[in-house]
């Protein structure tokens, strides 16, 4: 008897599966990026240990997790709050440039003071992050172009024309493709530590609003109809077209927010690479923490812990940082793995025994 | 040589890893398989193909194993999007990112090192013709394959038993398994095949273009790739003509010195002057394709909808056969 693989979708998925599985897929990533580093004869039990159990136990590399996980989890909410509404925005990335390129250029040339500046900074960074995010918003819901497209695309735009702006009109004194650091009252004050700046207050404000709007209003309650039954959203009166150019429009703002947060509270001056991927890795966080902000949050937590981490052993211990995105992109792929795991029943027993032989080819 | 042989020297040699991945990706996304991770299937075949080149001094066992690379991952996303049907975008965005990690990884050891990479072939008498000549007949192995493959790809989608079961499956799988097509065997092949030419793309750039290993060397160009295919319509020689004008943009941003000059002396209007400074700025340059895809993208869509645009009916639905 020929063993056979029977894969039933489930009726029901078990507690333990629903819970478990971000866990797991996060633990799988971990055992499976244990190779890399063994390759490197590097101690995986070391690095992890530096990453998840160091790090957290110095206030500076809390002030880390911290100030890395803020634009983790603004520029998650700008891919889950569109995902809520059944949209793919790939262009947080570009979203966040745009936003960072704007406020900065403000900081440079308007003088006010603190106060003024930096809500200021911050307000136009994330209004010109929502225009720009506008965009594929706009062409989905006016002429059905594809969101992950044209997204995307605009993702590219922007990271290249901030190499042009970087080299031209906004290139600092030094000769650096860079601008010049920004002046002292535009950059967001640091508290305990300097690795911590205030700005991590507005995590607070972002994830409750986030929250309540989700949860608590007509417009979250529009978003997530949309999102679970189009046609019946529409059926019962409410505007695909507001709420796809909304959701753009809120998520591009929160991206274009975190980009000059990252400008104005860690680096003090706007650079080609000032985001490790942010944008990117916001999909990932997203689709981790799919199932609220507060998960979307932890999710934020856990890769800005990575993040963070990755760049102290990379310059502390010589592991190539890009062992973090090895991680991250591990541990999405094991997910959709486990998605399939959670709804679907997997037997191997010989052939006809339970269930009815199936044709080739079926699983 | 002239600014216009020149540049169009160079845009032949430019477009080939443009034309490998996006025909490699056509072929999937016929298929039904939308495939994101060209990108990092291109990283992977450019260090692969690197490493194994410096390892073994062969520069085909190199461009044979960037192929083997490409297909590695192209399996990842293969066997977690057809069997276990997962989302599309998601995994090729993250093959992306497995990608640009594994290689930036493991790729340190060879930053720096150059290699012998595919010389030029001149082909006697052809090499002759003004303009063309060299554009056309001094170039690489890669390169005379790249255009010799073009045809047999079209022939093979358009002309074959197979191509027109692959189209089935894009379009109807449910119906093609009726009729009896292994639509999980084609689909399967069909994400492999874009693997092994995202991988050659990338070889090529490593081994017949820059010569040495760099960290997110493909720049780009595996979602140029994926932009391609839509600009062509899904189609392989309108995606010749958009290759080549992409190419073109590159190879003209390299010279953007010279071409601004050109420009401005042609034109020979001051006012101007500013303006075409700004378009014709290296990085500004850059922007164009992505931008122009958009525009393209949305020009077609104001007329009529994906599908008509050429899309497959079935691209990102993964297929579940009814079970009784």
């Amino acid at each position: 008897m020929i063993p056979e693989i029977s894969v039933e979708r489930r009726k029901n998925v078990p507690q333990w599966l629903a819970y478990g599985a971000p866990v797991f897929t996060i633990l799988a990533a971990l055992l499976v990026a244990a190779v890399p580093l063994l390759w490197l004869n590097i101690s995986p039990i070391w690095v992890y240990w530096e990453l998840f159990i160091s790090q957290p136990s110095t206030i500076g590399g809390v002030g880390d997790v911290l100030t890395t996980g803020l634009p983790l989890f603004f520029a998650g909410l700008a891919v889950y709050i569109p995902l809520k509404a059944g949209l793919w925005n790939i262009g947080a990335e570009g979203q966040l440039f745009v936003g960072a390129v704007v406020g900065s250029a403000i900081a440079l040339h308007v003088q006010l003071p603190a106060v003024l500046l930096i809500p200021t900074i911050l307000l136009a960074a994330s209004i010109a992050g929502a225009l720009y995010g506008a965009i594929p918003g706009y062409l989905r819901a006016e002429h059905n172009v594809n969101e992950i497209i044209s997204s995307l695309m605009l993702t590219f735009a922007a990271t290249t024309f901030t190499g042009y702006l970087l080299r031209g009109p906004l290139q600092g004194s030094g000769g650096q493709t860079a601008t010049d650091r920004l002046p002292d009252v535009a950059l967001i004050p640091s508290v305990l530590t300097p690795r911590l700046h205030v700005g991590v207050g507005l995590v607070i404000l972002v994830g409750v609003a986030a929250t309540l709007l989700l949860n608590r209003t007509q417009l979250g309650y529009e978003i997530t109809f949309i999102g679970s039954n189009s046609t019946a959203a529409v059926q019962s009166g409410i505007s695909k077209y507001k709420i796809y150019i909304t959701v753009f429009v809120i998520g591009g703002g929160l991206a274009g927010l975190a980009g000059m947060v990252e400008v104005a509270g860690v680096h003090g001056r706007l650079f080609e690479d000032f985001s490790p991927g942010y944008g990117f890795t916001a999909v990932a966080v997203a689709l981790l923490g799919r199932n609220g902000v507060g998960r979307v949050f932890a999710a934020a937590l856990f890769f800005g812990l990575l993040t963070a981490g990755g760049t102290t052993i990379a310059v502390t211990q010589n592991v190539p940082s890009a062992l973090i995105d090895v991680i991250v992109a591990l541990t999405i792929l094991f997910l959709l793995t486990a998605e399939f795991v959670k709804e679907h029943r997997i037997q191997i027993g010989s052939a006809g025994s339970e269930s009815a032989p199936r044709p080739e080819g079926s699983t | 040589m002239s600014l216009f042989a020149a540049t169009l020297e160079s845009t032949v040699r430019l477009a080939t890893p443009l034309l490998l991945a996006a025909m490699g990706e056509i072929i999937a996304e016929r298929s039904g398989v939308l495939n994101l991770g060209v990108e990092g299937m291109m990283l992977g075949g450019a260090l692969g193909g690197f490493a194994a080149a410096i390892l073994t001094g062969s520069i085909w066992i190199g461009f044979g194993v960037g192929i083997l690379a490409g297909m590695a991952l192209a399996l990842i996303h293969a066997v977690i999007c057809i069997s276990l049907k997962a989302d599309q975008v998601i995994s090729g965005i993250m093959l992306t990112l497995l990608g640009i990690g594994l290689t930036t990884y493991f790729g340190r050891g060879y930053v720096g090192q150059n290699i012998e990479g595919f010389q030029r072939i001149a082909i006697p008498g052809l090499v002759e013709i003004p303009v063309l000549g060299t554009a056309l007949f001094s170039i690489t192995a890669l390169d005379y394959l790249t255009l010799l493959l073009i045809p047999i790809v079209w022939y093979f989608l358009f002309r074959t038993n197979i191509g027109a079961e692959i189209t089935a499956v894009g379009e109807d799988p449910e119906t093609a398994d009726t009729a009896g097509i292994p639509v999980f065997r084609i689909q399967y092949a069909c994400v492999l095949i874009g693997g092994a030419m995202a991988g050659a793309a990338g070889a090529q750039l490593s081994l017949a273009f820059t010569n040495f290993w760099g960290v997110e060397m493909v720049a780009g160009r595996g979602w140029i790739a994926v932009a391609l295919v839509i600009f062509a319509q899904w189609r392989i020689f309108p995606l010749l003509g958009a290759a080549y004008f992409f190419a073109a943009i590159d190879a003209l941003s390299f010279r953007s010195g010279a071409v601004r000059e050109w420009v401005i002396d042609t034109v020979a209007v001051a006012s101007l002057e500013p303006a075409f400074h700004f378009l014709l700025n290296p990085q500004v340059m850059s922007t164009y394709p992505y931008i122009l895809t958009i525009v393209v993208l949305w020009y077609v869509m104001r007329q009529g909808n994906l599908n008509e645009l050429g899309a497959p009916s079935s691209l990102l639905k993964a297929y579940t056969r009814e079970q009784s």
